[in-house]
């Protein structure tokens, strides 16, 4: 699936994107959503977005999850330029070198577990048998492996959105977006699904942007980049959970 | 899970909004194929009785001179346009002429008196004077007796309507005016068209008729040429008789081969015409999918978002909403063609010629309808297909 890299591309940021900006509406109500942002997330990165609502960590996960474009900039994945890419090359990207998990989990109500996981796969026209294999080992990964036949009404909020990771990173992508992932779960919850993004980070080395209200949550990341405004508030590595702890009491 | 799986699954999940939505292209379909085939019984049904009845006659009847008028009288309905000048002598000359091809030669008068089975009593049934060979030609064999020239023949139907608790009718009387007939022969029922008036006539001899009504001339002669590949040479011989006794070329000469394909061909414009109408109806049908089909999309706008966000192609989406609703109109034409197999069987039934579905207009009719499904799908589904992930996702 994930197509064999070229040396250059590997030694490349996951993500590069310079002086992006998405304005909605036009005129007298034009909302300035990012205010030319610029960043690079190198290979195997687990980031935390963290900022107030409103201040452009939804809109730029969108623009970085290819679900939308943005108004100008540049956008490179794994060096490649995608400013000026089709929609139809937008569409299969997504979901196989991005992926996305969702606030609100988003599977297909009327498929089952299995099936949900298989979809992204599914577009990407990957043979049934290996389809079926890779969305079991991913189920396997994050633990609900038994449930691979529930109907997504049949598992509780953790099950699903781990079910929805597993649909994620099954294809293999070269990134993952999550946006606020565990907003809708209870703490418990919340706290094994975040387990489960720190393994796939450790382990295979998975490269993850979340986003996050909960400095809790942010602790988890090794590095934070804060938001207002459409702009980087702050933007550094951490090496210590704690220390962002303390830094974002002393901060707020 | 492939489109048509997706499709079907949610058909299946909006039932009652499927089953409403596919009823347009259900009558639709249905009239169109009823029609069609029905056009298509009537047809080969009328070719069918032409074929073994009317294809060696032809008929000789009045016209004004010159005129090129080509009615023929017996279906025109009333003796309207000229005035007869043909008579029972011309009937004896065609007879007598020596062509081989004129086989047999009868001359036919409408006579205008009242029938029944007292003096006073009319019964409705009409009067025809003929000759002899007329059953032949026509074909109508006899149940009882025969026509001698002694008394009257009764259709079928005709020795129902006047003896309606009698088994056999032979020998009774009837009055055509005032004067008292024996029944000397009675026809069999004929079926078909064909036969319809002749069932329902009383025949006299035609030199007695006349006398009665007190006219001297008929109203038509009917032919018969010996085969079908003479009935040609047959009129050419019965034109040049004709035209020795009538100069003024005041008659028209008929071939029923030429009133066959007069009727058929009608038969096929009006089928033509009417499933044309019908079509419309296809039209009002496909609306209503597309209507339905963007509801179906403003409604499934999170179900677009999350599939797009897992890397649908524009294409896929597209496919998806399209294959709904093909499949959707597919199964109202395929309901639509039962229901017009039930139809078309039972009119058949009660009109008693041959039923059953043309195969043309099914197949028309099911590709038809695929297009229908097809041309008003694809508008909503674009704009299913264009969407962009997110805004599609925002609306929940």
């Amino acid at each position: 699936m994930s197509q064999a890299r070229t040396a250059a591309e590997s030694s490349a940021p996951v993500i590069s994107v310079s002086t992006l900006t998405k304005i909605y509406g036009q005129g007298e109500v034009k909302v300035t959503a990012l205010d030319g942002v610029s960043v690079e997330i190198p290979r195997g990165q687990m980031v935390a977005l963290m900022g107030p609502s409103g201040s452009g960590k939804s809109t730029l996960m969108q623009v970085l999850g290819l679900l939308d474009r943005p108004t100008s900039g540049s956008y490179r994945l794994n060096g490649q330029d995608l400013s000026r890419v089709s929609s139809r090359t937008m569409a299969e990207l997504r979901g196989r070198r991005i992926a996305f998990v969702f606030q609100g989990i988003h599977l297909l109500p009327r498929l089952s577990a299995l099936h949900n996981v298989e979809l992204p796969m599914v577009y990407a026209r990957v043979p049934a048998a290996e389809r079926r294999q890779r969305a079991t080992d991913a189920l396997n990964r994050v633990g609900v492996g038994a449930l691979v036949h529930r109907m997504p009404n049949q598992l509780s909020g953790g099950q699903a959105q781990r079910v929805a990771i597993a649909r994620a990173v099954a294809p293999g992508p070269d990134l993952l977006l999550a946006d606020e992932p565990t907003g809708a779960l209870d703490r418990a919850s919340g706290r094994e699904v975040l387990g489960v993004f720190q393994s796939l980070n450790q382990s295979m080395g998975l490269t993850i942007v979340m986003v996050t209200h909960d400095p809790v949550v942010g602790r988890h990341a090794e590095r934070i980049i804060e938001m207002e405004d459409g702009r980087f508030l702050r933007d550094y590595a951490v090496d210590d959970g704690e220390r962002i702890w303390a830094h974002q009491e002393v901060s707020a | 899970m492939n489109a048509f799986a997706i499709a079907l699954d949610s058909i299946w999940r909006h039932r009652l909004r499927s089953v409403l939505t596919a009823l347009g292209v259900v009558i639709g379909v249905f009239a169109v194929v009823t029609l069609t085939s029905l056009g298509a019984s009537v047809r080969s049904y009328v070719q069918g009785q032409f074929a073994h009845v009317g294809a060696t006659i032809v008929t000789v009847s009045p016209a004004n001179p010159g005129s090129g008028a080509n009615k023929h009288p017996r279906f025109a309905g009333a003796p309207g346009g000229a005035p007869s000048t043909l008579t029972v002598a011309d009937a004896q000359a065609l007879a007598a002429a020596p062509h081989a091809h004129i086989q047999r030669v009868s001359a036919v008068a409408d006579i205008p008196l009242t029938l029944g089975t007292s003096p006073a009593a009319s019964s409705g049934v009409a009067v025809s004077g003929v000759q002899g060979p007329f059953f032949k030609i026509e074909q109508i064999p006899f149940l009882h007796g025969r026509f001698d020239g002694s008394g009257v023949v009764l259709g079928y139907g005709a020795a129902h309507t006047l003896f309606p608790h009698v088994a056999n009718a032979m020998g009774r009387s009837v009055y055509v005016g005032t004067h008292a007939f024996r029944v000397v022969g009675i026809l069999k029922k004929g079926s078909g068209i064909a036969a319809l008036q002749s069932n329902r006539e009383v025949f006299l001899p035609i030199g007695t008729g006349l006398k009665l009504a007190g006219l001297s001339t008929v109203a038509e002669i009917v032919v018969q040429a010996n085969s079908t590949q003479n009935v040609n040479a047959a009129a050419t011989a019965v034109t040049q008789v004709m035209t020795a006794r009538h100069p003024s070329k005041n008659f028209s000469i008929t071939k029923e081969s030429q009133l066959l394909s007069t009727v058929t061909s009608t038969v096929s414009t009006i089928t033509t015409f009417l499933a044309g109408l019908a079509a419309i109806s296809l039209l009002v049908g496909g609306i209503g999918i597309m209507n339905i089909m963007l509801v179906t999309v403003t409604e499934r706008f999170r179900e677009i978002g999350i599939r797009k966000a897992m890397g649908a192609r524009d294409g896929d989406i597209l496919v998806q909403f399209v294959a709904e609703s093909v499949l959707l109109a597919l199964l109202g034409g395929a309901v639509g063609v039962g229901l017009s197999a039930i139809a078309s069987s039972i009119v058949a039934h009660l009109a008693g010629f041959p039923g059953g579905l043309t195969v043309s207009a099914v197949v028309l009719a099911l590709v038809f309808s695929i297009l229908v499904g097809g041309v008003f799908g694809v508008l909503p589904a674009m704009r299913a297909a264009r969407l962009m992930p997110v805004d599609a996702l925002r609306t929940e």
